[in-house]
């Protein structure tokens, strides 16, 4: 039995600080709770930087006694993430759990593994080799992957909100539900529509 | 002047006498109890662990369950019960 009191908690915790924390996460769909879209900004000074990271996160029944299940969905070129599917190999994600964590300390640790690789415990085998033999190629590559994958969000974003403003949403309302809905248009409109 | 006592009422109040307020497994306050239990109290006491941070009994004893070594959730060192209160 998923421990529906607890992630709701968490989810309130998490949007009263998005702004200063650069992540968030919202239901994927309508009710699943099981089923939850973070994102992650990239941080400062590194390649990452500038990027909206999406990850989706699956919620085992035994959550917070298992870890949730995190993946990349936004394409990232990181040694500890798998550029062909996103995986993460980080410990808190695995044998280092704790239920004392929350989905916010580990997306704010999943931002953090941003800023610092570990090439010497890889899940991609070529970036942490590239990375150890050439560093300034990672660094290049990491940003154009960033630039290419991770700020098509942000301009997609942009006119998405545009188009549904343009309907004669107000803007606030718009940003909000289109986070909610992940970004979906389509979805965002229904809701927008009935509520 | 005599005063003549014809009924009065007594209340009580009790609290658990942990530092932190909620347990750091179900993010619930250690005055209520955890997610299965409907009743606060004896029915769902505190265990306080030799590290010295508390937790709701059934809440620590489903974490130590998952785990073939338990740790402490809070500070990683191997979980045990704290004997002896302070």
């Amino acid at each position: 039995m998923l421990d529906v009191s607890r992630i709701q908690k968490e989810l309130t915790e998490i949007e009263r600080d998005k702004k200063t924390s650069g992540i968030s996460a919202n239901l994927c769909g309508d009710s699943d709770l099981a089923h939850l879209c973070g994102t992650i900004a990239g941080p400062m000074g590194t390649p990452y930087e500038g990027g909206l990271f999406q990850i989706d996160i699956r919620l085992p029944a035994a959550y917070p006694f298992e870890p949730p299940k995190m993946q990349f969905m936004t394409k990232v070129w990181h040694p500890n993430i798998s550029s062909q599917n996103g995986a993460i190999c980080l410990d808190i994600l695995k044998d280092q759990w704790s239920p004392a964590l929350t989905l916010k300390t580990a997306l704010l640790s999943l931002q953090a593994l941003l800023s610092a690789p570990e090439p010497d415990d890889p899940q991609d085998a070529v970036v942490a080799q590239q990375f150890r033999r050439d560093y300034a190629t990672y660094v290049s590559t990491a940003r154009y992957w960033t630039e290419a994958f991770a700020k098509g969000a942000y301009l997609g974003m942009e006119e998405k909100v545009q188009k549904l403003v343009e309907m004669g949403f107000p803007e606030d309302m718009v940003r909000t539900t289109l986070e909610q809905c992940g970004g979906d248009e389509n979805m965002a409109l229904e809701k927008l529509c009935s509520g | 002047m005599k005063v003549k006592v014809i009924q009065w009422h007594a209340v009580a109040s009790w609290t658990w006498d942990a530092k932190d307020e909620l347990c750091a497994i179900c993010k619930l306050p250690f005055d209520g109890c955890c997610t299965e239990c409907k009743y606060p109290g004896d029915d769902c006491p505190l265990v306080w662990g030799a590290c010295s941070h508390p937790f709701h009994l059934h809440c620590i004893v489903k974490w130590t369950g998952t785990q073939n070594r338990a740790h402490c959730p809070l500070c990683r060192r191997d979980w045990q019960i704290q004997t002896e209160t302070q």
